[in-house]
């Protein structure tokens, strides 16, 4: 029995397909674009093709993400909140304390010892502290967002960023550029700001052993070991960072399925053939 | 110009533009204006020459010479250096003397001060902490829309529905930008838009700081028409604006160098 999720992050789309003992049957990952829910579809079509199943024998699809409004397909849309609680609770049992750092918000999640979510906060106002702070850099600096994080690695200090606005921090990289300040001792100081800036937030929560860092920002290992400076021990990471919200969503199916909640197929695919 | 008459000058030296102000018993004689570029201390110099050829006096008739902003420390000549701050207070309360509160947009700063019948600053707050209340907002998304900075005001005025933004975030508001255009949104309402969302975060300042009128609007936020008729509207009164107000700052100085501070 498949059940599927799918995440419509701000720069990516996730789709992830389990089976009813929470084994990964596929997983797929494309850009969200503004052409949102076409695309949406064609990362859960391509998922389900991976599976070798049809998008009809699917038995449940659940929808998260900012852009969850969006999947007519879906029949059900639950926030990320409780879509990364529950991927991370089939991931790492452990964790008490998840660090979500997206494209265009970061977040933390306080889970209890069932790994029910106790508490969150989040930044959704201010590019400051998100995925979109990097970018914006990476641009202005010339380099590449997925390199910034080994980059970052190789510098013995850094330097110390004092804008907290994106726009603003931007014109003083290009300044501490023209002053001679090497570029991997730049983004160290940006990976340094940002930690500070999430950790600080997720610190009104308490942060609690195990912590978890998910969404795109683990897959920066110069903002991860920030990160673990600032809150004094290790972090865990998920297998691949990317996947915990779509996870969850397609957990959350399985959830829903077992307690005898069914797919309207006659909805789904009306849903579906709008877009083809 | 007359032999005992006495001359002062005022330079400020913002982020984007250098300005000086030649002064006679407080009367703006001439001014200057040019962009900052990377060296101030060579754009110092060229607009303070600028002003004295036009006025036709040798840069040693100057009774006394002040210097303001930014990059104050950086100016050729030996000047006092003064707050930016009590230069946009001193500069308003002469060309408007019932003046009280001063509102000053600049290219990265935003500034509002309360200013007492003397053209002293009481109390002052700064936003320099966000993009969304300062004059970078509106360079960003004039990029975007490739619209010339001195075209924005005239443009947003004819906007009838403005456009309203998800967000008080510059970053996030360009990328919402983007979308909104696709969708079809014309320029002059996202300008609007901009306008409107700047004009409540520069109110929530002022509004903190217990507006007194009359509030003067300084910098180069005060010659975008749609941005004071914007603040105008959020604060509810008819907000005043120097002819010149980019050089307010410049102006001020050389009166505070005139009047001794």
């Amino acid at each position: 029995m498949p059940f599927a999720g799918i995440d419509i992050g701000s720069t990516m789309t996730k789709v992830v397909i389990v089976n009813e003992t929470e084994d990964i049957l596929s997983s797929v990952i494309g850009p969200t674009g503004a052409e949102h829910r076409h695309l949406a579809f064609q990362v859960m079509d391509a998922a389900v093709e991976k599976t070798g199943l049809l998008f009809e024998s699917l038995d449940f699809v659940v929808a998260t993400g900012y852009g969850r409004i969006n999947v007519p397909f879906a029949d059900k849309q639950i926030t990320e909140i409780t879509c990364h609680a529950r991927g991370v609770k089939v991931l790492q049992p452990t964790v008490r304390t998840i660090i979500d750092i997206g494209g265009q918000d970061s977040k933390g999640i306080k889970l209890d010892a069932e790994g029910k979510i106790s508490n969150f906060v989040m930044n959704d106002k201010c590019a400051a502290g998100t995925g979109r702070f990097l970018e914006v850099i990476a641009e202005a600096l010339g380099i590449e967002l997925a390199d910034m994080g080994e980059l970052s690695l190789t510098a013995e200090t850094y330097v110390n960023i004092s804008n907290t606005c994106t726009v603003f921090a931007e014109h003083e990289v290009t300044s501490k550029l023209a002053e001679g300040a090497a570029i991997p001792e730049i983004v160290a100081g940006l990976h340094e700001a940002i930690a500070g800036r999430v950790v600080n937030m997720v610190r009104q929560l308490g942060i609690e052993k195990d912590v978890v860092v998910t969404g795109g920002g683990a897959k920066n290992i110069g903002l991860v070991r920030a990160i673990e400076r600032k809150v004094g021990f290790s972090v865990l990471l998920p297998p691949d960072p990317f996947l915990t919200g779509a996870l969850g969503a397609a957990l959350l199916g399985r959830d829903f399925f077992g307690r005898g909640m069914r797919r309207d197929h006659k909805r789904a695919a009306e849903g579906v053939t709008f877009f083809q | 110009m007359s032999n005992d008459e006495k001359y002062f000058a005022g330079v400020d030296v913002g982020s984007v533009s250098v300005k000086a102000a030649l002064v006679s018993r407080r009367q703006l004689l001439v001014s200057e204006l040019a962009a900052s570029g990377g060296n101030y201390h060579e754009t110092a110099q060229k607009v303070i020459d600028a002003v004295l050829a036009r006025a036709g006096i040798a840069f040693d008739r100057l009774s006394g010479i002040f210097v303001t902003g930014l990059g104050a420390a950086s100016t050729p000549f030996s000047a006092r250096q003064v707050s930016d701050i009590s230069c946009h207070a001193m500069g308003s309360h002469i060309l408007f003397p019932s003046a009280r509160t001063v509102i000053d947009i600049g290219g990265q700063f935003t500034r509002v001060a309360r200013i007492t019948p003397q053209g002293r600053v009481a109390d002052f707050l700064m936003s320099e902490k966000c993009a969304t209340g300062s004059g970078r907002f509106l360079q960003v998304i004039a990029r975007i829309l490739q619209v010339k900075l001195e075209e924005i005001g005239p443009l947003s005025m004819q906007s009838k529905k403005p456009v309203e933004f998800s967000t008080n975030c510059a970053v996030f508001a360009e990328s919402e930008t983007v979308s909104r255009i696709a969708e079809g949104a014309q320029p002059q309402d996202i300008l609007a838009g901009v306008h409107r969302a700047m004009a409540s975060k520069v109110s929530m300042l002022v509004k903190r700081l217990k507006m007194e009128p009359d509030v003067v609007l300084t910098g180069g936020g005060g010659e975008d028409a749609g941005l004071v008729q914007a603040i105008g509207n959020a604060l509810g009164i008819e907000v005043l604006v120097p002819r010149e107000p980019r050089v307010t700052a410049a102006f001020g100085a050389a009166c505070l160098a005139e009047t001794g501070i």
